[in-house]
């Protein structure tokens, strides 16, 4: 499997007459942006912005990342979610760099959202404050979730998803600035002197709690919770294979962009063939019993030993009950001789004094930490928002609350917040970004 | 009465009862108000038992449905 | 001019050696043995303006009794801070700078800095109440540990940004905090760091060390269940559908219990879960699938036990820190045990 990522380095972005990109600078035609979003019918208000690294702008609820996309023979660059399914992986698809597509709700938030502050002290809580990001803020005619706190957000997050492919479909037929190459040999056709190296499979956990369809992690469009770990080429990770879902505590969560550049898979790929042998993904989930989390835990290690495999990472899209499962696979790898390393961040309360995870085990031995969730930040008022600061505190958010006896609300009179790191978008980019680690104080 | 037994072994409970899920302990919805009630009256049974037991260590009860 | 007060002990406050270690407390003004050095270190910029005397032995068999006239000296004293010690491998020496060291923080809430070396038994008896540093076997290494004190003071009155445990030098106290590495280097190349070593069996070092299990005393069985009255608790977030209490769906600081007295099982629509970590649906349409009021009123019948508890209890589960649940469930136990309850089916999700 061999696939070209044809890069566009985006500089800036602007609105005008005509969609297009030319020397770094990306226009886009805002009216004809908002109907492709419109095009379904459940958007009922949508605006666009632009916002970039150091303007003084909040974003809150954010819903979504994405990196816009296009495939240049054609097809769509989610394949069974935004068009018919094809495999990813393969072939040349051309990406808009150092930008985003972000999805904002224009009032409502909830449990799985989250806060992008673009400038000052809040900035480095997120990933997506150093990129020039494209801004949806809508609403939509979901009534039957306007007022829970867990919510598909699905027109949202497909207006974002048909938004990003519109985006990129200018650069279609330009040459790309820039060609990375992700090439595979299959496993058994591997020469000797890769196969001597210590061999690697990258575990995947992404998030797949919910029971009910329409909240989870797809992979091709297929619900993660109604799946068993499965061997999956990195390729197919890096070309939208995944698309994110919309539960889990927001810090815990990867957004599609995480899983379209996925630092983990890509770190693995510039170390095969020099000091490892990358296998592949396993596949694997989240679930919401014991014996799925065993059984899962079964299956990959099996796979792990039938490929060979001498050594595994695993990584963890969430934190909590999930932790069962991450420490399940863990443990699972390690009984049968497979030297791994964890990936996950943790949650150790607003005191710092919690255990980290809710399981542990002395064979997970070697554990990456990116993060605490339970981390309380307090930040100014910024000059504009985008989307409704209100929803911080009124929707449920992991990370905010209507009223606090010792802290006071989420968000005050003045527009300044305290919240937890909870609430961050996407911010402990387990995916591999994190620069963070958790430290005894 | 637990569904992550790891979970409760870690906190250092002593007496467990195995349960079915996270967010259904005790009666799956997929299945009848009969069987849902079957279960959760055997488990919460077995738990009751547990409580009349001499243990020296931290002990998983077995269940049968 | 911020100030400081340091504690000692009968010896290195010159009273005499183990033959003194009945010696009770004295405040004495300005500096006395190793005050001196610790003067020295702080600089100018604090002053040390008293210094407390205590003997070990005092300190150990009357220490209600000593940490009571030793806050009493403080009373009326402006201080900044308190050190303690060093104590080097002295243990009664260095669990009573832990005891009184810790009543200072409680009291006054001022940061208390003391040394200890690894092997005295007051670094894990205090560690988690305040800033032990890492100090040396035996009164050779005095003014190392005193400096070490010293620097570390300094930053807080200062308001210097203070690293975690391993890189200031003291033992840690259980407090987990993020922090961003500097320099920076991303998650994905530690795990490569970590991976490499760990296949080459190399020696890595975890960023999540596995702390030991916390192991719970084995309560006593009932002898006779059908004289026993059993009450139901949860961390399941089953509530009124009002949730009178406000209990909060995630990191919950609050519980409350609900009458039951008169039901025979949980009715959707009149009990709900809050709980914001799971999928609802499965208990907003049976609350009985966590709270099993149903079938621990048909054993209240059959006679298998004596009595269902008048109400349940209930919290959310979810981001809630081990503190918070710690006290909620001392305080649930307290109203059980008043209440004459036998014992306890408790249900989490």
């Amino acid at each position: 499997m061999k696939l070209e990522l044809g890069n566009f380095y985006v500089k800036d972005i602007v609105f005008g007459d005509r969609i297009s990109y030319s020397k770094g600078v990306l226009t886009i035609n805002k009216e004809e942006a908002l109907e492709v979003v419109k095009e379904d019918e459940h958007i009922t208000e949508a605006d666009l912005f632009i916002v970039k690294p150091g303007d003084n702008v909040r974003l809150v609820p954010v819903k979504e990342a994405i990196e816009p996309r296009t495939r240049v023979e054609g097809g769509p660059v989610f394949p069974g979610v935004t068009g018919e399914l094809m495999q990813a992986g393969n072939g040349r698809t051309l990406a808009l760099k150092d930008c985003s597509v972000l999805v904002v709700g224009k009032h409502w938030g909830g449990f799985q959202d989250g806060l992008i502050d673009m400038s000052g002290e809040g900035a480095k809580y997120t990933y997506f404050s150093q990129l020039k990001n494209i801004v949806l803020v809508a609403d939509t005619d979901e009534e039957f979730e306007k007022k829970e706190q867990q919510k598909k957000n699905r027109a949202l997050r497909w207006a974002g998803m048909r938004l990003a492919e519109y985006i990129a479909s200018c650069v279609k037929d330009l040459e790309p600035e820039e060609i990375e190459t992700f090439e595979l040999e299959p496993i058994t056709k591997r020469s000797d002197n890769i196969k001597d190296l210590p061999s690697v499979v990258l575990v995947l956990q992404p998030q797949s709690q919910m029971e009910e369809l329409g909240y989870n992690d797809l992979i091709y469009g297929w619900d993660s919770n109604r799946m068993l770990p499965t061997f999956m080429h990195p390729n197919e990770v890096l070309d939208g294979a995944i698309i994110s879902g919309s539960f889990m505590p927001c810090s815990s969560k990867w957004s599609t962009y995480d899983f379209q550049n996925f630092p983990m898979i890509r770190r693995l790929y510039k170390e095969h063939g020099k000091t490892l042998n990358f296998l592949g993904i396993i596949m694997s989930n989240l679930n919401v019993a014991l014996d799925q989390k065993e059984r899962a835990a079964l299956f990959v290690a099996q796979m792990a030993k039938s490929l060979g495999a001498d050594s595994a990472i695993v990584a963890e899209e969430g934190y909590g009950n999930p932790d069962a499962d991450f420490i399940a696979c863990l443990v699972a790898l390690e009984d049968a001789g497979v030297k791994t390393v964890g990936l996950t961040n943790e949650c150790t309360g607003r005191d710092g004094k919690s255990q980290p995870l809710v399981t542990l085990d002395p064979k997970a031995d070697a554990i990456v930490s990116c993060g605490d969730v339970s981390q309380l930040i307090e930040l100014p008022p910024m000059e504009t928002v985008l989307g409704e600061l209100e929803s911080l505190g009124r929707d449920g958010f992991a990370g905010g609350w209507a009223g606090d006896e010792i802290l006071g609300p989420s968000v005050r009179e003045d527009g300044s917040i305290i919240m937890e790191n909870n609430s961050m978008f996407c911010g402990d980019q387990v995916v591999g970004w994190s620069t963070k680690t958790v430290k005894e104080f | 009465m637990a569904n992550l037994i790891p979970v409760a072994k870690t906190v250092g409970s002593n007496k467990i009862v195995p349960t079915i899920s996270i967010p259904y302990p005790l009666g799956d919805p997929n299945t009848s108000k009969e069987e849902q009630w079957k279960l959760r009256y055997h488990r919460v049974g077995v738990a009751l038992e547990a409580l009349t037991t001499d243990v020296k260590e931290q002990t998983v009860f077995k269940v049968k449905i | 001019m911020k100030k400081a007060i340091l504690y000692i002990n009968q010896f290195f406050g010159q009273i005499g050696g183990e033959e003194k270690a009945d010696f009770p407390p004295e405040i004495r003004e300005g500096l006395v043995g190793p005050a001196m050095e610790l003067q020295k270190q702080l600089g100018e910029n604090v002053k040390v303006t008293h210094t407390i005397i205590c003997g070990d032995n005092y300190m150990g068999s009357n220490t209600e009794e000593a940490i009571k006239t030793i806050l009493g000296f403080l009373e009326d004293k402006e201080f900044d801070i308190f050190f303690a010690g060093p104590a080097f491998r002295a243990g009664r020496y260095g669990s009573a700078c832990g005891h009184i060291g810790k009543a200072v923080k409680e009291k006054f809430n001022v940061p208390v800095i003391s040394s200890m070396n690894e092997e005295n038994p007051g670094v894990n008896m205090f560690r988690q109440h305040i800033y032990i540093f890492k100090g040396g076997a035996s009164a050779a290494a005095m003014r190392k540990d005193i400096k070490k004190m010293a620097i570390f003071g300094n930053k807080i009155l200062n308001g210097e940004e203070l690293l975690s445990a391993d890189e200031e030098g003291y033992y840690g106290r259980g407090i987990r905090r993020q922090v961003w590495l500097t320099p920076s280097v991303n998650a994905a190349d530690r795990v490569i760091d970590m991976l490499l070593k760990k296949v080459h069996g190399e020696p890595f070092q975890t960023e999540l060390p596995i702390p030991e299990q916390d192991i719970v005393p084995i309560a006593e069985p009932i002898k006779d269940l059908s004289k026993a009255k059993i009450a139901i608790v949860t961390s399941g977030g089953i509530v009124p559908v009002d949730n009178p209490d406000r209990i909060q769906s995630a990191s919950a600081t609050r519980w409350g219990k609900y009458d039951v007295s008169n039901i025979d099982r949980l009715e959707s629509g009149i009990f709900k879960t809050i709980h914001a970590g799971f999928d609802p649906a499965a208990a907003n349409a049976d609350p009985n699938v966590i709270v099993p009021l149903d079938v621990m009123k048909a054993y209240e019948k059959e006679g298998k036990i004596g009595k269902v508890h008048d109400y349940f209890y209930s919290t959310v589960g979810t981001g809630t820190t081990q503190g918070e649940a710690a006290r909620m469930g001392k305080e649930i136990v307290k109203d059980l045990q008043e209440a004459g309850v036998d014992g306890v089916i408790l249900t989490s999700t």
